[in-house]
């Protein structure tokens, strides 16, 4: 199978650093299997035994199958010395990884996955938010977005309207900025790196730079896989399990501005892996 | 495609029909629906939604779909007025001698005598196999009498080789020898399929 450029010439994650031990190690990427070999702090990647190029930013390991047009993307807030930076493990999603994308920069199901958690049922609304495509640096950003919130992270003691920005870095990386209940004028970071294993499978790695004194690791790492498992249930069950782009396959309304702008930069990238086929152009 | 009795007031049902995925539910007031389990939102299927009254609630971000299969409420702007055209697919529907009808561009639904329903059991066999020992019958569903038990089939095919079994007896039949005259119906069919 051959790759196009815009899934083939980006970074992604293989998981955590801590996760690949000396000694050697498998992996799939994009359909790919992936050997990493580590030798004390030398990591090597190789898929059919050609060296793929390493990095291994932000506690994680990254490698391309490609040529990618930029370096991996900055994360000015990684040497920001007072965050706490968490891994929260990996977790297998039955599910395309654009889909899971989509769901981090979707507001509108706080109140119906995460009930009484991110949401209330009580106060569903999602006002008017503003979205941008970056072209400078190629990235997707949606700002300005207020939501209600009775528990909004592992040391929020009410409610609260959480403000949130979101960052989408290329297809499969994004991250979130919102207020921490404890720290009201600085932003807590979640990235959520996804590993695109084949185009219905993907494995995603939450990762999170926060302000947050109070709280154990195991508090921050519980309170998010709680709500990432909530994901989860209806990740693997949205139909179709790859991402539609056709016109009139789903139903956007204004809540789904993001959506709406990452499905037409998908589209203005060329990108298909992981996305349904359609039956409005020719093969 | 399924028994009355398999999705009461408030439930949903998730239903494979040759390969579809259909959802079943009955509102408060007992009306009944069979759509695509798909909200056309952002196609979460549906049979994981709650039914509130007499409309079923999609779990994912609350879309609201009521009688005519129209989406009725969008939670995250509870000022719109919703086009009409948000609508899930819906199939006709009928409820007829114990079980649920469904069906597309189909004919008047079937007219039976009031069953009590038995069990839904699953069968994997090849279809030819299994239309050949119910024997398809004249009318929408095939009366069998093993072991002195009337049983009342209806069926649909859920995969390539994996039959749903409908069953409902008259009333006043004994429900435990009705019970097991099914499942030795069903490991007869299967036994011959593993010959």
């Amino acid at each position: 199978m051959s790759l196009e450029p815009a899934v083939r010439d980006q970074w992604y994650t293989l998981g955590a650093l801590a996760d690949f031990p000396t000694g050697t190690a498998r992996r799939r990427l994009l359909s790919t299997d992936i050997v990493i070999t580590r030798i004390g702090e030398l990591i090597s990647v190789t898929a059919a035994g050609d060296a793929l190029p390493v990095r291994t930013d932000y506690g994680h390991l990254w490698t391309t199958l490609g040529t990618p047009e930029r370096a991996l993307f900055d994360m000015p807030e990684v040497r920001e010395s007072d965050r706490r930076h968490v891994h929260c493990g990996a977790v297998h999603v039955r599910a395309s990884g654009l889909r899971l994308i989509e769901n981090f920069l979707d507001l509108a199901h706080f109140p119906y996955v995460h009930t009484d958690i991110l949401g209330s049922e009580e106060r569903p609304e999602v006002a008017r938010y503003e979205v941008e495509q970056r072209r400078d640096v190629d990235e997707l950003w949606a700002t300005k977005c207020e939501f209600f919130q009775p528990r909004a992270a592992a040391a929020a003691e009410g409610g609260q309207i959480s403000r949130y920005m979101y960052r989408v870095v290329n297809p499969f990386n994004v991250m979130l900025y919102k207020t921490p209940p404890t720290a009201p004028n600085r932003w807590d970071v979640i990235a959520l790196f996804v590993q695109p294993v084949e185009p219905d499978l993907s494995i995603a790695h939450p990762y999170m730079l926060v302000i947050d004194d109070t709280s154990t690791d195991a508090q921050l790492i519980g309170f998010q896989q709680m709500i990432f498992l909530q994901d989860k249930i209806v990740l693997e069950n949205q139909r179709p399990r790859l991402l539609p782009l056709q016109p009139g396959r789903e139903t956007p309304t204004r809540a789904d501005l993001s959506s709406v702008l990452y499905r037409r930069w998908l589209k203005e990238k060329s990108l298909t892996w992981g996305t349904e086929e359609r039956s409005d152009r020719a093969a | 495609m399924a028994l009355s009795s398999d999705v009461p007031a408030g439930a949903t049902r998730a239903v494979r029909l040759m390969g579809e995925e259909l959802v079943a539910w009955r509102s408060a007031a007992g009306a009944v629906q069979v759509w695509e389990d798909r909200c056309p939102h952002r196609g979460m299927r549906l049979s994981y939604g709650f039914v509130r009254g007499e409309r079923l609630a999609c779990l994912y971000h609350g879309w609201e779909y009521g009688t005519g299969a129209s989406c009725q409420r969008i939670p995250a702007h509870p000022d719109l007025t919703v086009p009409a055209s948000i609508k899930v697919q819906a199939w006709q529907v009928a409820e007829a001698g114990g079980l649920i009808w469904a069906g597309r561009d189909a004919g008047a639904p079937p007219t039976l005598p009031e069953r009590s329903p038995l069990a839904s059991l699953s069968i994997r066999c090849a279809p030819a196999r299994f239309l050949a020992t119910i024997g398809s019958g004249d009318g929408p569903m095939v009366s069998t009498t093993r072991g002195g038990v009337s049983l009342h089939l209806g069926w649909h095919q859920s995969a390539d080789d994996e039959f749903m079994l409908h069953a409902a007896v008259d009333t006043g039949t004994d429900r435990t020898a009705a019970l097991a005259v099914l499942r030795s119906l069903r490991s007869d069919l299967e036994a011959e399929m593993a010959a």
